[in-house]
């Protein structure tokens, strides 16, 4: 439905190990009530004619939407509880014809959203522990974006740009899975998923980042101390760690600085093809996710097919330009 | 950091006690061969099996109603236990407490208890004279969801932090009070959203997964050994059984739909399929573990049933202590709030 703003909040989001071993911060369910809340109102009052939660355990859709009217709506389906929930809700986004989304989470979850909507219009707030993907924007001003955007009263194709991922592909002897990180996919030479945290740096072997920045923190940090590459240009960069290289000083995780040793930088071109070899755990988007034996071949490669993101201060500065924050009549009554 | 065999098979290893204790514990009382009321700990075997590997035999932990699991990961032995469970005079409690008051000091374990939360305060008792005396040890404290709603655990955390004492706050959460679903009793869905209040970090992990529990509580009894102060693991579990007993109640008050789910990630068989997967253990080595240990749960049946009742002159004895405390401490300057004098 044209005008629809999709919001979807993982209510797990910011509370793993992390807040016990690292600086990370906690992100409350109330925290997280408020956001949604700010970000439907906005777009409500921006030009959105609906906005459809996605519904969680927690019910952090229904108590954020509870007194704002009959223009919200949480989608009716059964939720489990795990990360399946944010990739049905992001498939079922897609099929309501959805014109901007909304995630709160971190790189996990957008992942997540990824694998549900591959090119999803995405505006992600930061409510994780490692947000390189996700970006630290207000709430009330992302959620106003999104409406302009869903209504058509801003062109996407004018403020959003094509955001990269690294395509995975895992072959086994049971058939061939396809997976995506959007930020970063390593190989951990541990034996367990256990709390999926990545968190002790002598047990990374293999990185692969779409965007490696050294102003981010988590496994990326790792290639972005050695090797930047935009979030927008083209191609990745791949590091291998091994004892003896390059010791280099790298957060891991939020406040928590550690030495990596960095035994080869190999720069990616667009859609370059690189294998990973197990044994291991690989780790998407800096979460442990699933052992691999030493049988599993793994290929990568980092292509600019990412959800589109949504640029929301270019949004609003063209809202501006066309006069759209002009007063329109029963604006009181949203 | 990468567990090693030992460390795996240890959390198999008690996790399988636990499992193998409870259920005959429920098949003794279905035959009402067991006076009074029994909580049975299955289900939840990864928080129990997870947290005690974590600690030295020193660190204390208190328990809950729900406490044979805890006793047992903690090294208890099962022939006492199972006396105790019986009113036997070789239990425990010398046969007078029961399942809800099941205890072992030397191995550290403060007791089961059947006030909702009261075991919360009593690990803040330890963590202080832990924190007093300088010993290094860590105090643990096992509660359940419904817990949290009570006096006694606000009070304990908000002690425990203004403190800055060594110890963790372990909450089984199982989503029930007894057979009321935890969102008819408070606003929150995560225990952790309580710790921030009082000053201390809060993490939530995979009840089911004794991996996840165990990381978790390496991080945080290494962060109150450290002088971190006190920390809160909300591990996301589920008991099997009902409340209480082993018979299905007829109640309404949870699908078999849910339990069914739950079930499918049985924390003991999860594990299993894992050491098998990466090559810690054969199918012949489980099998080991489940055949010892059944042996040994039915020697402590055994045990038990050989063993004489209380007589009745030892009613009143260990009820009431004649200890006088001499102990005259006049420097106390050491023990202010987060250590800083």
């Amino acid at each position: 439905m044209r005008g629809t703003v999709g919001v979807i909040a993982n209510p797990i989001a910011g509370k793993d190990i992390r807040r016990l071993v690292t600086a990370a911060g906690h992100t409350s369910d109330s925290s997280k009530i408020d956001i949604v809340k700010r970000c439907v109102i906005a777009a409500l009052q921006s030009g959105a004619d609906r906005v459809l939660l996605a519904p969680d355990p927690h019910n952090l859709a229904t108590r954020a939407t509870a007194g704002l009217g009959g223009r919200t709506a949480v989608i009716d389906s059964v939720v489990h509880g795990s990360r399946d929930d944010t990739v049905a809700a992001a498939s079922r986004m897609w099929k309501e014809d959805v014109g901007a989304l909304i995630v709160l989470g971190g790189d996990g979850t957008c992942r997540d959203v990824a694998l549900g909507w591959p090119d999803a219009p995405l505006i992600a707030i930061s409510t994780g522990t490692n947000n390189v993907y996700p970006r630290f924007v207000d709430a009330t001003s992302a959620g106003a974006a999104a409406g302009f955007v869903a209504s058509g009263a801003i062109d996407i194709a004018t403020a959003g740009r094509r955001s990269k991922r690294i395509a995975t592909t895992i072959s086994t002897a049971d058939g061939i899975v396809d997976d995506l990180a959007l930020v970063d996919l390593a190989l951990i030479e541990a034996t367990f998923v256990g709390t999926r945290a990545v968190l002790d740096p002598a047990a990374v072997r293999v990185v692969v980042a779409s965007c490696a920045s050294p102003a981010s923190t988590g496994l990326s940090s790792i290639a972005g101390r050695v090797h930047p590459v935009d979030r927008w240009s083209p191609g990745g960069v791949l590091v291998r760690l091994a004892a003896g290289g390059r010791r280099i000083r790298v957060p891991l995780a939020p406040g928590s600085f550690t030495t990596v040793e960095i035994a080869e930088v190999l720069p990616l071109a667009d859609g370059q093809r690189v294998e990973i070899e197990g044994p291991g755990v690989l780790a998407f988007d800096g979460e442990r996710d699933r052992r691999i034996g030493p049988e599993v071949r793994v290929t990568a490669r980092v292509e600019a097919t990412g959800p589109l993101i949504i640029d929301v201060e270019a949004v609003l500065l063209m809202a501006a330009a066309d006069d759209l924050f002009a007063e329109r009549e029963g604006d009181d009554a949203q | 950091m990468e567990l090693t065999r030992d460390v795996q098979m240890d959390l198999h290893r008690r996790m399988v006690r636990i499992r193998l204790f409870e259920e005959a514990a429920g098949r003794l009382a279905e035959a009402a061969k067991l006076p009074g009321f029994l909580h049975l700990y299955v289900g939840e075997e990864a928080v129990a099996a997870g947290v005690c590997t974590a600690l030295n035999d020193d660190d204390h932990i208190t328990s809950t109603h729900r406490g044979h699991g805890h006793l047992v990961a903690k090294g208890g032995d099962f022939n006492r236990m199972m006396a105790e469970l019986m009113g036997k005079a070789t239990g425990y409690c010398k046969g007078k407490g029961g399942s809800m008051h099941i205890s072992d000091l030397s191995l550290g374990m403060l007791g089961a208890n059947g006030i909702v939360g009261a075991g919360t305060p009593i690990a803040v008792g330890a963590a202080f004279a832990d924190k007093y005396r300088k010993r290094g040890q860590v105090a643990v404290a096992f509660f359940g969801d419904g817990a949290t709603n009570i006096g006694a655990f606000h009070e304990a955390a908000n002690m425990a932090c203004a403190l800055h004492l060594p110890i963790v706050f372990a909450c089984e959460n199982n989503e029930y009070g007894e057979f009321t679903r935890r969102d008819r009793t408070m606003a929150i869905t995560d225990i952790v959203d309580r710790a921030v209040g009082y000053g201390m970090p809060g993490v939530i992990v995979d009840g089911m997964d004794v991996v996840a529990v165990h990381e978790a509580t390496l991080g945080a009894v290494a962060r109150a050994r450290a002088g971190g102060g006190p920390s809160l693991i909300e591990a996301k579990t589920y008991r099997f059984y009902n409340h209480h007993g082993v018979q299905n109640l007829g109640l309404k008050y949870r699908t078999d739909d849910e339990v069914a789910v739950w079930k499918q990630r049985d924390p003991i068989f999860s594990f299993e399929e894992r050491l098998i997967d990466v090559g810690t253990a054969t199918a012949a080595d489980i099998e080991q573990v489940w055949s010892a240990l059944g042996d040994d749960i039915a020697a402590a049946i055994a045990f038990a049933e050989d063993s004489p009742l209380p007589e009745p002159d030892q009613l009143l004895v260990d009820v009431y202590t004649t200890h006088t405390n001499h102990t005259n401490h006049t420097d106390h300057t050491s023990m202010t709030a987060r250590g800083a004098s």
